[in-house]
């Protein structure tokens, strides 16, 4: 282990001298573009190809901290009838998770935890999630909040890995929709208030509503069918048009304010318990 | 007789197939074992490691391409590792159209890094590849701040 740590250590000392701030230096090997097939051939997974709500709030931190605590939202219902809508909340809550984390707020993390186990434990998801309740209070108890963050991404793995155990493979998708949706949500809130140029770059994400709509394709024609999946499907196409921008170009203000509109509208429908 | 022939052939692809599943797993789990230990040093550095990752193994002059979706204003660092028989690989960036990102860059073998800042948010394409070697198995994962 002291090996170990001394070899990063080196290594780190060895990054330090070409630290990211300098201006980047080397383009990928040949300097030769990809081919079509192999961009349209890319490997796409839940596990790599979906950012976490944490990375999309670390964009959002950039220029200065928002007032995460003011983002947070009141106590949602953690008993839905259908499992497609417990799954889009589990999702939501998990993004909730990283708000608390970036507000580094040891009891709602421990609140949201508590209710991030229950919502899992109704989808019948195994029992060995409940360890990762446990850490997620010690880290917050400890204000471990690097590692909170990594925990509730392992948390969110964990369920997705028991679904699949479970063949319940078309709430995984469902579940990183929730949460994408959630923190979608809040960082368009957030930029609507103070928008720039700059942060309304953060927000175009064209690819990744193509695979997860794509997804949402292959779940089985029951899920489908399901009256929520339907309408977040459409709504979610509504969506996509706002944030497909062109490489390179941001969404302006009134495609923010849009936005935000329309993921409001989305988590409320997510959300509500008839 | 015939269905007793059969029946072997049946368990022996079986059993080869198996132990050739377990190999290769063994071997995608000592490559993350080596992505893991690179990625560390990253977060050393406060970036924050993904829970997710891609194994597999390739041949010598065998790549693969990984689609990520990327924010603006984040640092990233991406990182691979592969078992011994590996002498070599190498992780490229490429931006949504294909073209090139420039990186800084980490080679050690069988360690390879790429960082950079991203300016435009979308997807990205990371190339992973054996260059030299014999055919191994390989981890990606990646680290964010």
């Amino acid at each position: 282990m002291m090996i170990r740590n001394l070899g990063g250590f080196f290594l780190l000392v060895l990054l330090g001298a070409t630290a990211l701030a300098a201006p980047a230096s080397s383009p990928a090997k040949g300097s030769s573009r990809l081919e079509p097939s192999q961009i349209s051939d890319a490997i796409k997974t839940d596990a790599i190809t979906i950012p976490t709500p944490g990375e999309l709030f670390a964009a959002l931190a950039k220029p200065g901290k928002p007032d995460w605590a003011s983002r947070y939202r009141g106590p949602i219902s953690i008993n839905y009838k259908t499992r497609a809508q417990i799954a889009l909340n589990l999702g939501g809550l998990i993004a909730d998770g990283f708000i608390a984390v970036e507000a580094q707020d040891t009891q709602q993390v421990k609140n949201i935890g508590g209710d991030i186990m229950k919502m899992a434990r109704a989808l019948g998801v195994s029992e060995g999630i409940l360890a990762r309740g446990n850490s997620i209070n010690e880290f917050a108890e400890n204000d471990e909040w690097s590692t909170l963050q990594e925990e509730l991404e392992a948390t969110q793995n964990e369920v997705k890995s028991s679904m699949q155990t479970h063949r319940d493979q078309d709430l995984i998708i469902l579940v990183s929709l929730g949460g994408w949706i959630r923190g979608t949500q809040v960082v368009s809130g957030v930029i609507d208030k103070n928008y720039d140029e700059k942060l309304g770059q953060i927000l175009r994400q064209p690819e990744l509503l193509r695979f997860i709509r794509a997804k949402i394709g292959t779940i089985s024609p029951e899920m489908q069918a399901d009256p929520l999946v339907k309408s977040v499907n459409t709504q979610l196409g509504g969506i996509e048009e706002i944030v497909a921008k062109p490489f390179g170009q941001g969404l302006t203000a009134a495609e923010v304010t849009k936005l935000s509109q329309r993921v409001n509208a989305l988590m409320e429908e997510i959300q509500k318990k008839d | 007789m015939r269905r007793l022939i059969t029946f072997c052939l049946t368990i022996a692809t079986t059993l080869a197939f198996l132990h050739s599943a377990v190999a290769e797993t063994d071997q995608e789990v000592a490559a993350r074992e080596v992505a893991l230990d690179l990625a560390g040093a990253f977060s050393n550095d406060g970036f924050k490691l993904r829970d997710g990752h891609w194994t597999g193994v390739l041949a010598p002059n065998e790549s693969k391409v990984l689609a990520i979706s990327l924010y603006a204003g984040n640092q990233y660092w991406f990182s691979a590792g592969a078992t011994e028989k590996a002498k070599k690989v190498s992780v490229a960036v490429f931006d949504e159209t294909g073209a090139p990102v420039e990186t800084e860059k980490y080679d050690s073998g069988t360690k390879a890094a790429a960082g950079f800042s991203v300016s435009s948010s979308g997807q990205y394409l990371i190339r992973v590849r054996l260059e030299e070697g014999e055919t191994a198995g390989v981890c990606f994962v990646y680290s964010y701040k």
